[in-house]
């Protein structure tokens, strides 16, 4: 026997409405629905704004760290639209806008970067934000895998950046999620950097998306900034992680338009050239145009929403500056659902010079 | 961190403008006093050590005072800009007198601060711990320091910072430029202040001309003190008979019609002495106990410059034929003597040749060019009475003074090193070019 092929596959790479306005009319048929087209316009472009106001917060001392979330919006909220009530998002830090349309209040958000952990207490199917880079996929894992054992038809979506594909993490999670055959739906955003390190230096193949071969996971390329090609990858994704239990992975490409963090100053290590091609591919600008195109959107309009978006989110930030002190309990009251005595002695004696000893000097 | 403000609104306190940020240099200023600035208008714009930023008003307001001025370092907590708030206004403000503490360090900072800056009660920076002054030969500066000395090809780590820990300021940057006398009054009574805290010994009489130790001065004076100490020194002498080299090197001029001198035969033959020589060609990181032998050969040169001696360092020089060495030494030596010397060719060297001949004298007892282990000093080739099988002859000698650190080498092994070297100059064959 000569030397034969094992195995052959292409990569898919899906795109329905590129920087150029160029729209694939017969895979856009019956994707979304012309005025949910305006709501998720209109709700990125509060995000938008939101991110703006965000980042201002923290330069003027009235919030920690911020991570920028401006253009990669059409990714994280392609998702939230495509994904179902009963489904878990398991996001990272730069999906702002899909957790403001699954129903996060924006406040929270803001609340999460004081270093409030109310921020974190949610009520919609979305896990905090998570810092560490690629602890969340297991997360995912985990709760695809629960939905799966108690019979359930809800799935897991879970979001990270390109430099998390090199992290430990991702591969456990990618490992279990298709030997056990679980409803994960890994999403990918390839925004080019990871902090200061640029994708090409993190993974020497032509694509993050044939990370997902190895693990025999059905893997796909989409244009992360294509809001209509997000939304039919995440369906297509879901349809086979719900009605197959099969995990896929999506590799979704954008571009972090600003810097990593407000810790960070991005012109140190990349060119302003490629940031203003990238800007020109920004998700809103094709979307906009698309809706002028379709007389479904216009200056006017748009003058009116911004109005809107400024007075929204200044009583977003007034709600979340304005919130009372959080108090000691707060600490106890949420990380175990009944408290363990060693917690609950350190809760007792915590206004007492004998914090966690009790009367006769005993305990921890 | 969240930066907790005046309820009065009648400052505004600078916040970590990153992650963990102490201090933030005020690049410029986006408003002036008694502008209405709208909530998140930009103020001014300010670098950390990371980034360069801007910091918008967290509130609407009219300016009052602008606290700091270009090129100062603003400590977080401090009040970076005074809003007027009418009547309201506390009076304790303006008349606040920062203690001695703060007020030290905002002399250090740069001197106007510590005039401008005034801060409610309760508001007190933390006296300020001095930073241990940094053990390696690189400057501290913020990075927006650090691009000035760049846009004016100036080598940081030979100017003298009178910032905070030791930290060179753009104001430093600037003298070291145009010279002591272009100090900006403003902050000379602080620098004043600093060297009357430090003085030791008042001076006798007698003094015609006071040179403040610093720059280029005090940097060399810094290494070559710091070399003595590390380094076991002791020295080697030897004269080569250049007889033979001298007519082939006057041959080789006529042949190529221009000058070549004395020095780049005596690098050519280092460069091949240090690759039978290993133990030569290396350096010494004290911190991990290491000597480190060089698999490539960058060859340090002193130049003697108006504002000191530099040493440029010829990379790679091995792979460099002797013409080449020729031109690239003078190239080096011009962008010394202009300062357009880019600063990765300051340094990196494996070994020293350093040539006082053009101006006389004969042996030496070179300092060693730390971390390097070795350095060659050549005296002026003189015309002398030679003995050779029992008769005279006028020639040549090269005289040849070796420094080593005798931690790393020992004598008889510098011995062999110098008599390969003055096998190859007398010699000559294997480091002429060939033509």
């Amino acid at each position: 026997m000569p030397v034969d092929c094992a195995f052959e596959i292409a990569i898919e790479r899906v795109s329905i409405l590129d920087e150029h306005g160029v729209f694939d009319e017969s895979l856009a048929q019956g994707l979304i629905p012309d005025d949910d087209v305006v709501k998720l316009y209109r709700h990125m472009s509060m995000c938008r704004h939101f991110d703006e106001i965000a980042f201002k917060l923290q330069r003027s001392g009235r919030m920690g760290t911020y991570p920028e979330n401006r253009g990669q919006e059409a990714t994280s909220l392609g998702a939230a639209y495509a994904l179902e009530d009963k489904d878990w998002m398991v996001t990272c830090y730069r999906e702002n806008a899909g957790l403001f349309w699954r129903g996060v209040d924006p406040e929270k958000i803001l609340l999460h970067w004081m270093g409030d952990e109310r921020g974190n207490n949610i009520s919609v199917r979305a896990t905090p934000l998570a810092i560490p880079i690629g602890t969340q996929m297991l997360h995912a894992v985990g709760l695809g895998w629960a939905s799966k054992y108690r019979g359930e038809d809800g799935i897991a979506c879970t979001f990270f950046g390109d430099g998390a594909t090199s992290e430990g993490d991702f591969h456990e999670a990618m490992n279990f999620a298709a030997n056990l055959d679980l409803p994960v739906v890994f999403v990918c955003q390839n925004n080019s950097w990871a902090i200061s390190t640029p994708t090409a230096i993190n993974c020497s193949a032509p694509t993050l998306a044939q990370r997902g071969l190895a693990y025999g996971m059905h893997c796909v390329q989409v244009d992360g900034n294509d809001l209509f090609a997000m939304v039919k990858v995440i369906r297509d994704a879901a349809t086979r992680a719900r009605t197959e239990s099969r995990p896929t992975f999506i590799e979704a490409i954008t571009y972090r338009l600003g810097d990593h963090t407000t810790a960070d100053d991005a012109r140190r290590y990349r060119d302003q050239d490629v940031v203003d091609e990238w800007s020109a591919r920004d998700p809103m600008i094709r979307l906009r145009k698309w809706l002028e195109q379709r007389d479904l959107w216009d200056e006017g309009r748009e003058q009116a929403l911004r109005t809107e978006n400024e007075i929204y989110v200044k009583g977003v930030v007034e709600r979340a500056g304005g919130i009372e002190p959080p108090t000691t309990d707060d600490m106890f009251a949420w990380m175990y659902s009944e408290i363990p005595p060693v917690l609950d002695l350190q809760r007792r004696t915590l206004r007492t010079s004998s914090l966690g000893q009790g009367i006769d000097g005993s305990g921890s | 961190m969240v930066m907790k403000q005046p309820d009065d609104r009648s400052h505004f306190l600078l916040p970590d403008l990153g992650e963990g940020v102490t201090e933030a240099e005020l690049i410029s200023w986006k408003v002036s006093p008694g502008d209405m600035v709208k909530e998140h208008q930009t103020l001014a714009e300010m670098e950390t050590d990371k980034a360069l930023v801007e910091v918008p008003s967290p509130w609407s307001g009219t300016i009052k005072e602008l606290n700091g001025n270009v090129g100062d370092i603003i400590l977080v907590g401090s009040a970076l800009v005074t809003y007027d708030i009418g009547d309201a206004a506390p009076e304790s403000v303006a008349a606040e007198v920062i203690d001695v503490a703060a007020r030290e360090d905002a002399g250090t900072v740069v001197g106007s601060v510590s005039e401008a800056l005034s801060v409610p009660p309760g508001f007190h920076r933390k006296p300020e711990t001095p930073t241990a002054s940094p053990t390696d030969d690189r400057s501290l500066a913020t990075p927006s320091v650090r691009r000035i000395a760049r846009d004016l090809n100036v080598d940081i780590d030979v100017v003298s910072g009178t910032g905070r820990g030791g930290r060179v300021t753009a104001s430093d940057i600037q003298s070291h430029v145009e010279g002591p006398a272009a100090i900006t009054p403003i902050s000379s009574p602080a620098q004043e202040e600093i060297a009357i805290a430090t003085r030791v010994a008042q001076p006798i009489e007698g003094i015609s001309e006071r040179i403040p130790f610093r720059g280029v001065r005090r940097k060399i004076a810094e290494a070559l003190q710091h070399s003595l100490r590390t380094a076991a020194h002791f020295s080697v002498n030897e004269e080569a008979d250049i007889t033979d080299l001298e007519k082939r090197r006057k041959g080789l001029e006529t042949l190529l019609g221009r000058r070549i001198s004395p020095l780049p035969f005596v690098l050519a033959a280092v460069c091949k002495a240090l690759r039978t020589h290993p133990r030569m060609n290396c350096t010494v990181d004290d911190f991990v106990e290491e000597i480190q032998i060089r698999s490539i050969v960058n060859l340090g040169c002193a130049v003697d410059t108006d504002h000191g001696l530099m040493v440029p360092v010829v990379k790679n020089a091995d792979a460099l034929g002797l013409v080449q060495l020729a031109d690239r030494v003078s190239e080096l030596a011009k962008e010394c003597r202009d300062r357009t010397i880019d600063r990765e060719d300051l340094s990196g060297g494996t070994f020293t040749v350093s040539s006082v001949g053009n101006c006389g004298g004969m042996f030496t007892t070179p300092i060693i060019n730390y971390p390097e282990v070795g350095i060659l000093g050549v005296g002026r080739a003189r015309e002398q009475v030679l003995t050779k099988d029992g008769a005279f002859y006028a020639g040549f000698v090269l005289p040849m003074s070796l420094s080593c650190d005798h931690r790393v080498v020992d004598g008889a092994e510098a011995a062999r090193f110098l008599t390969t070297i003055k096998g190859l100059l007398e010699a000559p064959e294997h480091i002429l070019p060939t033509v």
